[in-house]
């Protein structure tokens, strides 16, 4: 047997999203064929992607080997703790009321702190710390403005290239918001906090 | 002459200030994105959607056009003096074109890549405007079970000649089609999938999924591998051709522009397959064949008329019918859709100003281009100084931005970072995000259709095969499918695709 590890997981997933959205679908009527109800459409969707998802599976169990690069236990071990402490955060966040609690602040927390931790691991920083920065982004926006926003998120991404050096980080910095002052605020006026809110 | 009163009226409209300036503004932020390997087309119209909202729909669409293909000739820059393709689409000009400038002719490369992408996007404009009114009176003709099987063809079509096993391109599609069911059903109102979050109701974000898996999901790959970017070697040179070499460049470029045109049509074609195409063409067929691997200017001549012709013909489908032939083209959807018009064949004569403007400014900005790109040749290539160290957050800022001023609402930075990490899974899985793109662009549109015909034939499926249109669409969809599963043909495409990138 040749296993086509990627094969393998692309179809798991594929037949996982299947299998989650049909058992929501339930909750639609599916109709008659001439009198399509909501359930209709997504229920054919679902179940040609469970499909394809299973043959996919069935396939990479022989058109391999195609491995995928193998996790060192520290990766997999800050992975977990990553899920693990997002969804610690955002839980106790929606908890606690005030500010964590208000709209989208505590998915925003949960995916920041979520990605943090894996960002722990130097080989996860790329996708994790770029992640994290984002959520940033989002969190620090609506209370701090635009300006700490650009700052800070742009610190924190700096973290996964190793090559950058403090002054060439604030130069850019000090560019950015220039430039997005510039272009956002000036030119095209968008709706956003620009400066802390109190 | 209908066609020359509305080709007067479309340059009335491109002409005018507003519309030139963005249209130059899409064709210099092209040219750059081109030149900068590590950031396509995709990736900046996606992240330049949410600025066009305040322009208006004519100007946003002449703009994001320009990007398009204006990224199709600053691609060849880069792939020519430095062996680096910018853009996908530019990875066979590279194979010649990188030797000419090692004989010291890389100006005679260049400006025949300019030159023959002029000529190829001036023919390619007539054409899209000569067919478009008749294609769109063919559609007009078109029901409910034809457009169906049209929109099966093309998603169909879009996952076969995508890169890698076409189960699971397929599979992306079926997932872009679920993704697409998310929010409320048009016609009872109900809420599906939406997990009692009001900001779903609406659907998935389009802009966070393409920006989170094309932008935010490139970023993060271009960090893991290490910088590779060499110096310019040696001088441009003279940008002036020999006799000689303008000779044998002619016909490499009226082939290429054949070619780029007709795979430019063709759903899931595009820039990338045809100049490809056209390399394997002008490999067989040019007199210069001989000297293939050594510099022959037939081999950039060909292949970079081919890009651009496609990247113009590749409107045709969206401008005619309404269905995206590529994920450009899925993300030109969002932006009419957002913008209030729905793209289809009713298009030409409620928003005749879109369409003849839109026609009118591609042939004025591939004018711009070859100012843009000759004579300023050096400005360009000085740009790839920027480190991407400088780049990255950069873009990343103008993401984040650009999802938050679509609705002012957080939520949409959320959902982009968890399509970002998504999109990077996908791609290590080498599963496909483009036809997943298309797939969701095209999902909401299939259902309704579907609903339509389903209803008319009082549910009878046999509807789909009675109908002549619906049924040799579907036939050439199974054709396509079982192609696939002969071996030979497989191998046969994916070693094209392999060497084309």
């Amino acid at each position: 047997m040749k296993l086509n590890t990627k094969d393998i997981i692309s179809g798991a997933i594929l037949i996982a999203i299947a299998v989650v959205g049909l058992w929501l679908n339930m909750d639609h009527n599916m109709g008659s064929a001439r009198r399509m109800g909501p359930g209709y459409m997504p229920f054919l969707a679902l179940a040609i992607l469970g499909g394809l998802g299973a043959l996919a599976l069935f396939f990479g169990l022989f058109n391999g080997p195609d491995p995928l690069a193998r996790w060192t236990s520290q990766e997999i071990i800050f992975l977990i703790g990553g899920a693990v402490a997002g969804t610690a955060a955002g839980l106790v966040a929606a908890r606690m009321g005030g500010w964590p609690a208000a709209g989208w602040n505590s998915l925003g927390i949960g995916l920041f702190v979520g990605c943090l931790v894996p960002s722990i691991v130097k080989s996860w920083r790329p996708l994790f710390l770029i992640s994290a920065a984002f959520s940033l982004f989002g969190l620090i926006l609506e209370p701090l403005g635009l300006m700490a926003a650009i700052a800070l998120s742009v610190i924190l991404s700096a973290f996964a290239d190793e090559t950058h050096k403090p002054v060439g980080v604030v130069g850019l910095v000090a560019f950015l918001c220039v430039l997005c002052y510039a272009v956002f605020i000036y030119e095209l006026d968008i709706r956003v906090p620009v400066w802390p809110q109190f | 002459m209908d066609l020359i009163t509305n080709l007067g009226h479309g340059f009335a409209v491109a002409l005018t200030f507003n519309n030139l300036l963005f249209c130059l503004i899409g064709c210099v932020i092209g040219t750059a994105i081109g030149v900068l390997p590590g950031i396509g087309p995709v990736a900046t119209i996606s992240l330049l959607l949410p600025i066009t909202f305040g322009q208006p729909a004519t100007t946003a669409i002449i703009m994001l056009a320009g990007i398009y293909y204006g990224a199709q000739y600053g691609g060849s820059t880069t792939a020519i003096l430095l062996n680096l393709p910018g853009e996908v689409s530019s990875v066979v000009t590279t194979l010649e074109g990188y030797k000419m400038a090692r004989k010291g002719r890389a100006g005679a490369a260049l400006s025949i890549a300019a030159l023959g992408s002029f000529f190829a996007g001036t023919v390619a404009t007539i054409l899209v405007a000569a067919s478009g009114p008749l294609l769109t009176q063919v559609a007009l003709s078109f029901g409910p079970a034809d457009y169906f099987s049209l929109m099966f063809l093309g998603l169909v079509i879009s996952a076969v000649l995508a890169q890698g096993s076409v189960i699971k391109s397929i599979g992306m599609v079926a997932l872009g089609v679920s993704l697409g069911m998310v929010g409320t059903d048009v016609q009872t109102g109900q809420q599906r999938f939406t997990f009692g979050i009001p900001e779903l109701s609406d659907g998935v974000g389009f802009v966070s999924i393409a920006m989170g898996m094309f932008g935010i999901a490139e970023i993060i790959l271009n960090l893991e591998r290490p910088e590779a970017r060499s110096v310019m070697s040696g001088k441009v040179g003279s940008l002036m051709m020999t006799r000689e070499e303008f000779k044998r460049a002619v016909p490499a470029v009226l082939r290429g522009t054949v070619v780029g045109s007709l795979l430019g049509i063709l759903p899931g074609g595009g820039a990338a397959l045809s100049s490809f195409g056209s390399y394997m063409m002008e490999r067989k067929i040019s007199k210069g064949r001989h000297e293939f691997g050594t510099g022959a200017i037939e081999g950039v001549a060909g292949p970079e008329s081919a890009n651009n012709a496609a990247s113009q013909t590749s409107f045709i489908p969206l401008l005619t019918l309404g269905i995206p032939a590529n994920a450009v083209m899925a993300l030109m959807v969002g932006a009419l859709i957002i913008q209030g018009i729905q793209p289809g064949p009713r298009m030409v004569e409620a928003q005749p100003d879109l369409f003849w403007g839109l026609i009118a400014s591609m042939w004025v900005g591939n004018l711009m281009l070859l100012v843009i790109n000759l004579p300023m040749i050096g400005i360009w290539v000085k740009l790839l100084a920027v480190p991407y160290r400088h780049m990255y957050p950069s873009i990343m800022i103008f993401c984040a931005i650009g999802v938050y001023s679509l609705q002012n609402n957080v939520f949409d930075v959320y959902q982009t970072v968890v399509f970002g990490i998504f999109g990077y899974l996908c791609s290590k899985l080498r599963l496909e995000a483009a036809p997943m793109l298309i797939g969701f662009v095209l999902g909401p549109m299939m259902e309704e259709h579907l609903r339509r015909a389903m209803l008319l034939s009082r549910g009878d499926p046999m509807v789909f095969i009675e109908r002549p249109i619906s049924a040799v669409m579907l036939g050439i969809a199974a054709v396509a499918l079982v192609a696939m599963l002969l071996p030979n043909i497989r191998k046969g495409k994916d070693s094209a695709l392999q060497e084309g990138g």
